[in-house]
């Protein structure tokens, strides 16, 4: 079921990768990228191709899968699509939804020009990151 | 060789000095300036610890001669790294306990940004925020191991 925009801004408002943001740019937020709605099922992000976009998951679930394998789920809050764009390669995992899923989506292109336009979200993308490779369990410190 | 070098590297030399890194690549004039300021040279003799494992990071380290062994423990030797590369970035992000100690491999000097320093660019500047992200997102996938796109 769509939300009306006031719950939209309500609900990434709610968001950790948005938390930082007023209420005025948080609004701007979901202005500025649109909202997605996919079935049960639904391949998002194909491993290997191109054709890419970032999204924020709003409420739902999908699953990451490498090879078919699922290595992990990513659920309300978590976003994915921001490493190929960001490296100018493929994804290199599928992401299927395991139940409906609402997004936020925008497109490839503009992801860099939006965390310039948001150096709050931008540090929280790189904290998360940050938090991303120490669960890789590298040498960095 | 610089080591020992009984002058210290002007403001202007350290700017250019990191301003030659990808990591600092498109930074505004005003930041790099900013960062020549607070940059501290620092020397370490030949197996002189630079960060220990389990400390909580204090500033991010780049390297402008010598070499450094990245250890895990007691003998694990994880990488070296040389001039130009640069490590101690993801404790000033997260302000977790740095997972490696950095040891000089040999006599080594360093540019050492304070985490302070560092976050409150970060905070003004963009595009060192960027650089910064796709630095941590190519080592990611480098991993094999991640997660996510």
């Amino acid at each position: 079921m769509a939300m009306n925009q006031q719950e939209l801004v309500d609900t990434l408002s709610g968001l950790a990768l948005f938390a930082d943001l007023s209420r005025p740019q948080v609004e701007a937020v979901a202005h500025k990228m649109t909202e997605e709605s996919h079935p049960t099922g639904h391949r998002i992000l194909r491993q290997g191709f191109t054709g890419t976009g970032f999204y924020v998951i709003v409420d739902g679930e999908v699953a990451v899968r490498i090879d078919g394998s699922e290595i992990a789920r990513l659920g309300k809050g978590d976003f994915f699509g921001e490493m190929s764009i960001l490296l100018g390669e493929p994804p290199n995992a599928d992401i299927v939804t395991t139940r409906q899923l609402r997004v936020l989506h925008l497109g490839g292109p503009e992801l860099e020009g939006f965390l310039r336009d948001y150096p709050p979200v931008m540090l929280r993308m790189l904290k998360a990151m940050a938090m991303r490779l120490r669960n890789a369990n590298r040498w960095r410190s | 060789m610089r080591y020992g070098a009984a002058v210290p590297l002007s403001t202007e030399q350290k700017a250019t000095l990191l301003s030659k890194l990808p990591l600092f690549a498109g930074i505004s004039g005003e930041s790099r300036n900013r960062l020549a300021n607070v940059a501290g040279e620092q020397q370490f003799a030949e197996g002189q610890f630079i960060v220990r494992q389990g400390q909580v990071g204090t500033g991010l380290y780049v390297i402008v001669d010598g070499s450094v062994r990245v250890v895990r423990g007691s003998e694990d030797e994880l990488a070296k790294l040389g001039s130009g590369d640069f490590f101690g970035e993801l404790s000033v992000i997260d302000q977790q306990p740095r997972n490696a100690s950095v040891q000089a491999a040999e006599p080594t000097t360093v540019l050492a940004v304070a985490s302070w320093d560092l976050l409150a660019l970060l905070e003004k500047d963009p595009a060192l925020s960027l650089n910064l992200i796709k630095g941590l997102v190519g080592r990611i996938r480098a991993t094999g191991e991640q997660h996510r796109h």
